[in-house]
This record gives C-alpha cells, sequence and structure tokens, in this order.
C-alpha cells in the first residue's frame, strides 16, 4: 500500500510523517527539480506501507514550482490512499483543499490534526457530522504527541479496500451545470491511462469503491462475478434502493448521486445519475483523474494559459468559462473558487462551533514580537543570541577537531615518503575531510538546529513579515530575509534557503545577495587582519561598507530584473512548542545535503592544491596573478593566497601567513594592503561549496555570471578602496 | 466651525467607492466586497481562504509601508500593501 500525505502549509504533516516513518526516511527530489519529497516506510498493524510526504499545497490549482510538482505528482496517480492532513484549528480554510482532493474520487482519508490547538481556539468540531457530509473517514489526531495516527493509517487502510468515495463534493448549481456540461465534452478527450495503483484499484472488481455508483456498472461488475466491492446487490423491487452499504453514510443532500436509484428487474442496482451514464460510456479504464476533476481545472485556469496548454479544448472550456461568467458575474475562477469557498464556510458552519478563543499568551508575544518598534528590537536580540550561540559553540568544536586532524597528518608524515606526489594528495585529502568537517560539525550543526527551532516555532514567519518593507527596497520580499540572514553563517544553506522563494527572479536574487553577506569563514579574516590589526572599528567598518553595497546591489538588480509576483501574502502561523523529533530530522536532512553537496568539492580542491603546492606549480599561478596584484597593490605573493580563498575563505588567511612567511601580517604588509585584501576576499568569487549548491539551485549559467559580477565587483571596490586609502 | 478630523473629511471624500483593505481602520470588522487585480491576484487569495464575503480584521500592520496581518476566521495572514490595495471591503455596521 502506498500512502500519500498531502496537506495545507503548517499542517504538520511532517509531524504526523515523522511520527509514522521515523528516521528511516529518505528525501529525494522530483526528476528534474529541486523540490522535495519524503518517502518512508511505517508499519501499521503488522503491514508495511510506503509512505509519501509531498511538500505542502494550498489547493490544487498551483501557484508556485513546488505546488505545482505535488499537484502532478496527485494526478499521476502512483498511490492507493491519500491521507489529508488538515490543521483543525484552520478548518474552514483547510477545506478547500480537502473538497478539491474528493473532486479525485479516490480513496481518502481526512486527518484533523491538531486537535489540541483547535480546542485552545475554543472550537469543537463534530468529527462524525464531518465525516458524513464529506464521505470519507475524518480521523482526529494529535501528531506531535502521536495520538491518532495508528487509527488515521487503520483508516487509510480500510478505505483502500473499500476503494474511494467515487463522489464528488457539489457546489452551488449555478456553477455545477455548467460543469457537467463541460465534463460530458471534455471526457472523450481524455487520455485512458492504466494510472498503475489508483486507476486499477478503480476498475478491478476486487477493490471497486463500494461508495461508487459508476462501477457497478461497470463491466468488471456487470459479469455477476463481482464479490468484494461490497455493493451486495438489492434484493427486492420497488424500495427505493440505498447507496451501496458503505462504512460511512451518506449525506445525500450534499452529494452528487442523489438522484434516486432504481433497481433492475435482475437485482442489480441501476443508477440513473450522469455518472453512471459516463461510465458505461467508457471502457474497462475509466479517466484518472476524473472528467468533472479535469473540467474544474480547466476553468478555472487562465485564460491567458489555455490556449497554449490545451489547444484543441480550449474553445469549449472558453464556452464553459463564459457561461459561468455570465450567469454569476463574476470570472469564471473565481465563481468557481466562490463556490467552493461557500461549500467549506457551509460545512465548518454545519458540523464546527467557535467559541471565543481564550486569550492565551502567545497573543502577549505576539504583541512585543510584532510591535513596529519593540518587534525589531527583539529581532536583532534573537539573531545576535543565535550568532554568538552558534560562534561560541563553533570555537569550542573546531580548534579541537582541527588538532585532531593535525595528529592524523603527524603520523602519516612518520609512516609515508614525504616528499611523494602521493603523500601530498592524501595529505590534501585529510585537510580537505578536516576543513569539512570543522565547518560542518562545530558551526553548522548548532546553526541548523537553532534554524530548525525558530522555523517550528514559527518565528521566521514573524521575521519576514517584520522585514518585508525594507526587503522591498532590495527588490525582495520579506520571505527572504532569512536566506541574506543565514549568509552571515555560511552561504551554503543560505543558497539552499533560497528554494522557498517562489520565483527564479526572487532566487537569484536572494542567493546573490546572500553569497555577498560575508559568512562567518570571511567574518574571520576580516576580524583576524582588520580587526587585529586596525582595531576593532575598522572591522565593523568593512560590515557597514558591505551592507551598503548589498543594499546598492539588490536595488541595480531590482531595476534590471522588475518584479512579478505582487507581494507578500504568508500565513502567520500560531506559535507551537518545537517537537524534537522534527528539529532533529529537518537538521538530518538539511547537513546530509551539505554533506553531499559540498564534502566532494572540498576534499577534491584540497588535494588538487596540495598537488599544485608540491609540483611548484604556484610560481606560475603567482605569475598569472601578478596583474591583478598590481591594480590592487598587493604582494605577488599573495596571488596563490586567494585561489586557496576560493576553496574555503579562511584558507586564504592562513595561507597569507604561509605565503608571507610570517604570522605577524603587519610587518610585511602597510595598513592599506591589509584592508584592500581583506576587501578584495570578502566580495570576490564564493568558494566551491557555495558554487556547487547554487549550481544546484540556479544552474551554471546563473551561477557562473553571478561569480563573474562579484569578481568584478571585488576588483573595483579593492581599486576604489587603494585610490581612497592614497588620497587620505 | 468645520472641525472636520482628517478622518472624516477622507470618509466624506469617498463616499460612495469602495476603500481597500490598506485603508481600512484597524480592528473594525470588515466585509470584503471585492478582489481585483488578474488571475494570480485572484489565486493567491483564494488559497489563503480570502474571498469575497468573508469578514476580516487588521490586527497590526508593519511600519514604513509594510504589510498587514488579517484575522480571517481564525486564520492570520499577512498581506503586503499592493495585495491589501486589492482588497476592496466596506466596514460591517
Amino acid at each position: 500500500m502506498k500512502v500519500a500525505l498531502v496537506g495545507q502549509p503548517n499542517s504538520g504533516k511532517s509531524t504526523l510523517f515523522n511520527a509514522a516513518a521515523g528516521y528511516r526516511s529518505l528525501t529525494s527530489n522530483f526528476a528534474g527539480t529541486t523540490v522535495e519529497y519524503t518517502l518512508g516506510q511505517a508499519r501499521i498493524g503488522g503491514e508495511v506501507v510506503d509512505l509519501i510526504d509531498l511538500p505542502g499545497l494550498y489547493s490544487l490549482t498551483p501557484t508556485s514550482p513546488v505546488e505545482e510538482v505535488s499537484r502532478d505528482y496527485l494526478l499521476g496517480g502512483d498511490w492507493d490512499v491519500v491521507i489529508n492532513v488538515v490543521d483543525a484549528s484552520q478548518l474552514a480554510r483547510s477545506l478547500e483543499l480537502t473538497l478539491e482532493l474528493l473532486d479525485l474520487e479516490a480513496p481518502l482519508v481526512v486527518c484533523l490534526n491538531m486537535m489540541d490547538e483547535a480546542v485552545r481556539k475554543g472550537m469543537t468540531i463534530d468529527t462524525p457530522a464531518l465525516s458524513r457530509a464529506l464521505g470519507v473517514p475524518v480521523i482526529e489526531a494529535i501528531g506531535t504527541r502521536g495520538r491518532g495516527i495508528n487509527e488515521t493509517f487503520a483508516a487509510a487502510r480500510q478505505a483502500v479496500e473499500r476503494g474511494g468515495p467515487g463522489r464528488a463534493y457539489v457546489y452551488a448549481a449555478e456553477v455545477e451545470d455548467i460543469i457537467d456540461e463541460l465534463s460530458d465534452a471534455v471526457e472523450p478527450h481524455l487520455p485512458r491511462r492504466a494510472v498503475p495503483a489508483v486507476a486499477s484499484r478503480l476498475t478491478s472488481g476486487r477493490r471497486a469503491p463500494t461508495l461508487a455508483p459508476a462501477p457497478v456498472n461497470a463491466p468488471a461488475c456487470a459479469g455477476g462475478g463481482c464479490t468484494g466491492c461490497g455493493a451486495a446487490p438489492v434484493a427486492g423491487t420497488g424500495s427505493q434502493a440505498k447507496p451501496p452499504a458503505g462504512v460511512f453514510p451518506v449525506a445525500t443532500t450534499a452529494v452528487i448521486d442523489d438522484e434516486p436509484e432504481v433497481a433492475s428487474p435482475n437485482g442489480q442496482v441501476q443508477i440513473t445519475n450522469r455518472q453512471s451514464s459516463m461510465a458505461i460510456r467508457q471502457s474497462a479504464i475509466p479517466a484518472f483523474p476524473p472528467a468533472r476533476f479535469r473540467a474544474l481545472q480547466w476553468v478555472q485556469s487562465d485564460p491567458r494559459k489555455l490556449r497554449t496548454e490545451e489547444p484543441t479544448l480550449a474553445p469549449a472550456v472558453e464556452r464553459a468559462q463564459a457561461a459561468i461568467a455570465a450567469r454569476t458575474h463574476a470570472p469564471a475562477d473565481a465563481a468557481v473558487s466562490r463556490a467552493r469557498h461557500a461549500a467549506c464556510l457551509g460545512l465548518f458552519e454545519e458540523t464546527a462551533r467557535l467559541a471565543r478563543p481564550r486569550a492565551d499568551w502567545r497573543e502577549q508575544v505576539d504583541r512585543l514580537a510584532m510591535h513596529p518598534i519593540w518587534g525589531y528590537a527583539v529581532l536583532a536580540l534573537v539573531f545576535t543570541g543565535f550568532f554568538r550561540l552558534i560562534f561560541d559553540v563553533g570555537k569550542l568544536g573546531e580548534d579541537r577537531i582541527l588538532s585532531l586532524f593535525d595528529l592524523v597528518i603527524a603520523a602519516l608524515t612518520r609512516h609515508m615518503d614525504a616528499h611523494s606526489a602521493l603523500f601530498a594528495g592524501v595529505k590534501g585529502a585529510v585537510l580537505g575531510t578536516a576543513g569539512a568537517v570543522a565547518i560542518v560539525l562545530p558551526y553548522l550543526l548548532p546553526f541548523l538546529v537553532g534554524l530548525a527551532i525558530l522555523e517550528d516555532i514559527g518565528y521566521l514567519s514573524r521575521v519576514g513579515y517584520l522585514m518585508d518593507a525594507l526587503m522591498h527596497r532590495l527588490g525582495l520580499h520579506g520571505t527572504a530575509t532569512l536566506p541574506v540572514l543565514i549568509g552571515y553563517g555560511c552561504s551554503v544553506p543560505a543558497v539552499m534557503g533560497t528554494r522557498i522563494l517562489s520565483t527564479r527572479r526572487d532566487r537569484f536574487i536572494g542567493a546573490f545577495l546572500a553569497i555577498m553577506v560575508p559568512c562567518s569563514a570571511r567574518m574571520t579574516v576580516i576580524f583576524a587582519l582588520v580587526g587585529f590589526y586596525l582595531g576593532a572599528g575598522w572591522a565593523l567598518g568593512i560590515y557597514a561598507l558591505n551592507l551598503l553595497i548589498v543594499a546598492v546591489t539588490g536595488h541595480i538588480l531590482a531595476r534590471m530584473w522588475p518584479e512579478v509576483s505582487p507581494g507578500m501574502l504568508m500565513e502567520v502561523p500560531a506559535y507551537r512548542v518545537p517537537g524534537p523529533r522534527v528539529v532533529v530530522l529537518k537538521t538530518w536532512w538539511r547537513l546530509r545535503e551539505f554533506v553531499l553537496v559540498a564534502f566532494p568539492m572540498l576534499v577534491g580542491g584540497s588535494v588538487l592544491l596540495s598537488l599544485i603546492d608540491f609540483y611548484g606549480w604556484q610560481h606560475g599561478i603567482n605569475a598569472a596573478l601578478g596583474p591583478l596584484m598590481s591594480l590592487l597593490g598587493l604582494p605577488h605573493t599573495v596571488g596563490l593566497t586567494l585561489i586557496f580563498g576560493v576553496l574555503r575563505k579562511e584558507l586564504s588567511l592562513l595561507m597569507l601567513m604561509q605565503a608571507l612567511g610570517t604570522t605577524h601580517v603587519a610587518t610585511v604588509m602597510t595598513t592599506a594592503q591589509i584592508l584592500i585584501f581583506t576587501l578584495f576576499v570578502t566580495f570576490y568569487v564564493p568558494c566551491v561549496a557555495t558554487l556547487a549548491s547554487m549550481k544546484r539551485e540556479l544552474g551554471w549559467r546563473l551561477t557562473l555570471a553571478a561569480s563573474g559580477a562579484l569578481l568584478g565587483l571585488a576588483v573595483v571596490v579593492s581599486v576604489a578602496a587603494r585610490g581612497l586609502l592614497r588620497v587620505l | 466651525m468645520f472641525a472636520l478630523s482628517h478622518k472624516r473629511m477622507r470618509e466624506i471624500a469617498n463616499f460612495g467607492t469602495p476603500m481597500n483593505l490598506y485603508e481600512a481602520d484597524d480592528d473594525a470588522e470588515l466585509r470584503i466586497l471585492m478582489i481585483t487585480g488578474g488571475w494570480e491576484v485572484r489565486r493567491s487569495f483564494n488559497q489563503m481562504g480570502i474571498q469575497p464575503g468573508d469578514h476580516v480584521r487588521i490586527l497590526r500592520r508593519a511600519p514604513f509601508g509594510g504589510p498587514l496581518m488579517i484575522d480571517n476566521q481564525g486564520t492570520r495572514v499577512a498581506v503586503g500593501k499592493q495585495l491589501a490595495e486589492q482588497i476592496h471591503v466596506e466596514v460591517v455596521a
């Protein structure tokens, strides 16, 4: 059995997934995209079940590439049952996705998650009534406490055996008539795909849906050999035959097949509604997704895209859109979504009651954390504390780990010929690993843990809210604050973080600004050179200058590539206590991604540099970089250190000391040279690990463009600084 | 003698024309009359469960022309200025 977990963002889907599947799960990317899903296995009642955790989506009419990928997966039909995870405290809104999922007419279970949150909000939900109205099982759960999870999966198992509800939720008549006509019109054009999981269950007699009238007439059942579908022939004539007895009673008022069913003379149930006539016309394989679903999707689709994407059906769809618009005095998509919205509110009113919410501490926290003045003070405090913690923890670990690797090198020197190419290569590999481990464990780990906690608490969306106005000046939305701030820690997760932005433009500008911000490695260089030799004031001056340049660059990029997205529209979730399990898993996945992207580059690059050193190629490199060094007014021996800096930014500091032959840099370099060197290192090409992650998110073209632009910027800034310092 | 507040004058000037969400007062109960702006704008509001006919309330607004935080049936949504200006509302009496 393959279970797809589908839910809106912040519905606690992943909590549920983790509680069921735990650590034995895999993240993968959908082919050709950076959109991730998680696969896992869970043991439910002695059976091993495949679980797929799809990225959160608000509706099946997508507006972002992430949602599009999730929807396409669902429509591909490679699953047996959908568990729709719903934030019970946001029931009214969440039901919109539920109704769309019902339109798929496939096995579905609704998991009302976060029941505790709903209770706190003063909500009471009549779950049985909701289940009756929807015609699918509805299970209450509290994912964070592991409650209701087994019940949900048991219901999913039953749903698979019973088959889909086979009926969709009916909206306002004015819309529904036209949808009916359209689905009849498009039905012959739909591809008859033998979709592996869902469609085969819909047709195989053994597991045919019992609540669905359609397959009763389908050839598989008509032969009379049907045993397992539960649609036992209704005995007797004349009586109003009920829909085939499912476990979940059918609220006929709300359901499409409310026309009376007539028992035929031979005892087989004959159903006279539109669906069944469709089923008769169909061959053994019904269309999946069903015609009605397709018709609804097309009616809601962007009129401009329709003509290019569905040229054959466009005229019929446009006629339907026009008919709906004429009846409802609104654009067709608005009319359909309004009808669905009204259905949700109706369902909500029937099945839930909302008492006055208890004023709790979280409202007080928001009063402070989102205050027009104090909100920013809290923001500054949270992030200073956050970075302080990371560096304090990081410093503790880094020295110890590096000295451990020094022992390894010392041991190698004793056992190997120190003057062989092999030794140089091995030493390079050890140093590369040391560097990678010394960054990852001490700095990145606490950083990722802290990030996952801030994210889980719900603070990051508040940051987005506070910073939106400011980020707009840089051509970005508040949501992009996070990647740019992460950039102060490490550029790699910052670039990965741009994935949350919805357009390619936003992702590019976000990544570009994030890598311009001095990461912790560059901070080491800034403080060890400028801070140490020239004073902390100068070091902070570099930070201020960097901030100014970032702002100007953002402004220019925003002009060059104008914004298309209409602005911020983001849910602000209630504060939550972070679940340790979720934090650990999130950290682990991000860490693993970093390791996969960055480690090979770091180790490989380190080996290469050792070999350069061994074969004495540095003279050639220094000579090649000579003109640049002359332009910047730096000693020519410094050239190679910049190459090391591409590998790892703080290596340029260590190599600078090696190249100059002294740890007292001030004795061989002037104040101006130290300043210029530091400025250049701050801005030029990102390190290899960053380049690798940029290539993953943006592709080579934009990565190279960004690197070239940064190199140019570094030269301009450094030369300008040189000129300025000479004047002074 | 014509000691009208600025707000009152604005109300008189805008009489009969719907106001947009960004202009509305904080903490008042508002009904959404119409959402303008093309398909994408409608879709994104629809995804957040915001539709004409809904009752919303502005809880707070970020400074420097930043987003509004609104309450829509218990869901809190941050709406940027440009988007808020696409929502036309009236005060529920």
